[in-house]
């Protein structure tokens, strides 16, 4: 797959505050692409560079073949940005708002009409059509803007936290219209904390911290990163404290924990090494007589990755 | 030239700032346009009877019966004058940086218009807001070349009516600095509202509160009307003392003495409308640089 996103030494400085520092990224063609970080890390910076809104301090970014820095109106054409925080004109029609941005990207009038209408139809908003944008709810007006970043057929969507502030059939609405996008070959490069959201549907992760990004990769690649110490739920008929003992002296074993906080019941076990360590450990619980009902891993989700890698360093 | 033209009012701020207009039914009525024509056909008719017929009487005629047209375009145009170019900046200062609080200015500057395309599509939203005022000012502006052509009897002001019965009309010298300064009296409330209108452009260029913009837009405009003042002040006395000090007879100083503060009039006019293009290209800079 090509690179369609592409920084190389991206930093952007405000004074004496470094918001991003030599920030290496490269985003396939095709990529749902989760920009992940804790607040203040550099996301909404990187993303106001790459939509050619702000200059970089040094470094360099390409979007789609084009330079932010010498191209910009390549890049232009190329993108549909939604912002993090962006308004409405508010006394517009909702076909009047798409109609406007559908002229600003230089889309013959003819054409805008039937466009309207289809940029409708895909974020379910044909039925408002005649109505005031300010008449429409949050989670509409989300929608409204986005079909406005489509209006121009872009390769790339940069999508600053596009389910912030929705309510949860908004945010799945949303998350919906993401796959559609990504059915229809859009690169999407989008941020949010809400991970669980991007979890769903992204196929690339990169993980921000302080201006600096500290882990991309597949989503899989970064399942396994977190793998390496691994974390097994185990179910017990009885003797838990007994148990706990046990596999405290067990080589491999990091920590043991119970499950619910009166310390019956099933525990939980981090422990490093592969698949072996696990069957081992098994065989031994078995083998000590101990009475097991469940034994499985716990697999890491987006939520874990995040938690592991970043320190919480700008918060 | 065609698709430059059909470019420029093919413009989405342009067209969205007149869907705006359209709405709110910014729109004077047809009677205006019927009174127009009668208006402009009886001030005509004054001139050409004081332009055909020289007698003492039939001038006092056509004075007369033009005092009450006089009054009221008078009137007309010189609120017009007066507010137009104070009611500009409102609107310029606040069209950008309102932008900004509104949270859509990103999203402009993220489609395909340029910087420069931003600003003029604003100002001309801006005056377009304010069409129907620029439409009578324009619609006055015949009456007013009626009046120096006629003889100067009426309009421009009280100075060259003054001039009209105190010196010869024959003289080519009071002809060419009445024709001056009746032209630069026609391009001064343009003259004023471009400098005023882009000064509260470029200010809201800079800005990020409306608020604050205005403040500071007509902040700017007075300290830029003070020393325009003073500037056109010294002028005519360095202008005026000149010919006085240097010229042999009292006639050719007489000319210089009608001539000099038509001339700098004009070049103040001149300076407003220079001082606007170089505010709209500031403007765009600004954008362009951040």
């Amino acid at each position: 797959m090509a690179t369609i996103i592409e920084t190389r030494g991206l930093t952007k400085r405000y004074g004496r505050l470094t918001a991003v520092a030599d920030l290496n990224l490269q985003v396939e063609e095709g990529a749902v692409y989760g920009f992940v970080g804790p607040n203040g890390a550099g996301k909404t910076t990187t993303m106001r560079i790459l939509a050619t809104l702000l200059r970089p301090t040094a470094g360099e970014a390409w979007v789609a073949g084009h330079s932010v820095l010498k191209d910009r109106r390549g890049v232009r054409r190329a993108i549909g940005y939604m912002p993090d925080f962006f308004g409405v004109y508010g006394d517009m029609k909702v076909w009047e708002y798409l109609d406007f941005f559908a002229a600003c990207y230089e889309i013959p009038a003819p054409t805008r009409r039937g466009l309207v209408d289809d940029l409708l139809e895909l974020v379910d908003l044909a039925h408002r059509r005649d109505d005031y944008v300010d008449a429409l709810s949050r989670g509409m007006k989300q929608r409204l803007c986005l079909a406005r970043a489509l209006a121009h057929d872009p390769q790339v969507l940069i999508l600053d936290e596009p389910a912030s502030g929705l309510d949860p059939r908004a945010r799945v609405e949303i998350r919906e219209l993401l796959r559609e996008l990504q059915a229809m070959g859009k690169t999407i490069f989008v941020s949010s904390h809400i991970l669980s959201e991007i979890e769903e549907v992204c196929t690339h992760i990169g993980v921000i911290e302080a201006g600096r990004l500290v882990a991309a990769g597949t989503l899989e690649e970064m399942r396994q990163r977190i793998q390496a110490q691994r974390v097994v739920r185990i179910g017990l008929m009885a003797r838990a404290e007994e148990t706990m003992a046990w596999l405290e002296g067990q080589e491999g074993v990091l920590e043991v924990e119970p499950v619910e906080p009166n310390g019956a019941g099933d525990l939980r076990v981090t422990l490093a090494g592969g698949d072996e360590t696990l069957a081992q450990l098994l065989s031994g619980l078995v083998g000590a007589g101990f009475q097991v009902t469940a034994f499985y891993e716990e697999t890491g989700n987006l939520e874990d990755v995040f938690m592991r890698l970043t320190k919480g360093i700008v918060s | 030239m065609i698709e430059r033209w059909q470019a420029i009012f093919d413009h989405p701020i342009l067209w969205l700032e007149l869907r705006r207009i359209h709405r709110k039914r910014w729109w004077p009525g047809r009677r205006f346009f019927l009174f127009y024509p009668v208006l402009l056909g009886a001030a005509l008719g004054c001139g050409v009877m004081s332009m055909l017929d020289d007698s003492l009487g039939t001038r006092l005629a056509a004075l007369v019966t033009s005092v009450p047209l006089v009054c009221l375009v008078g009137v007309a145009s010189w609120l017009l004058n007066f507010a137009l170019p104070w009611i500009a900046p409102t609107l310029t200062a606040t069209s950008i940086a309102r932008e900004r609080e509104l949270g859509t200015f990103d999203l402009l500057r993220a489609t395909l218009l340029t910087e420069r395309s931003i600003v003029l599509g604003k100002l001309g939203g801006c005056l377009a807001r304010l069409w129907p005022g620029i439409l009578t000012l324009a619609l006055l502006a015949p009456f007013q070349v009626l009046w120096v052509v006629a003889g100067g009897s009426s309009g421009l002001s009280s100075v060259f009516l003054l001039a009209d019965s105190m010196l010869d009309p024959g003289r080519p010298w009071m002809w060419s600095s009445l024709l001056l300064a009746g032209l630069a009296g026609l391009l001064r409330p343009w003259g004023d509202l471009a400098l005023h209108a882009t000064v509260g452009l470029f200010v809201s260029a800079l800005s990020r509160s409306s608020g604050k913009a205005i403040a500071v837009s007509y902040g700017a405009i007075l300290a830029t009307r003070v020393a325009f003042y003073l500037l056109t002040s010294l002028l005519n006395i360095a202008l005026l003392a000149l010919p006085v000090a240097l010229l042999d007879t009292p006639e050719a100083a007489m000319n210089e003495l009608l001539m000099m503060p038509a001339l700098t009039s004009l070049g103040m006019v001149l300076v407003e409308f220079v001082g606007a293009a170089l505010l709209v290209w500031a403007a765009v800079w600004w954008l362009k640089r951040t």
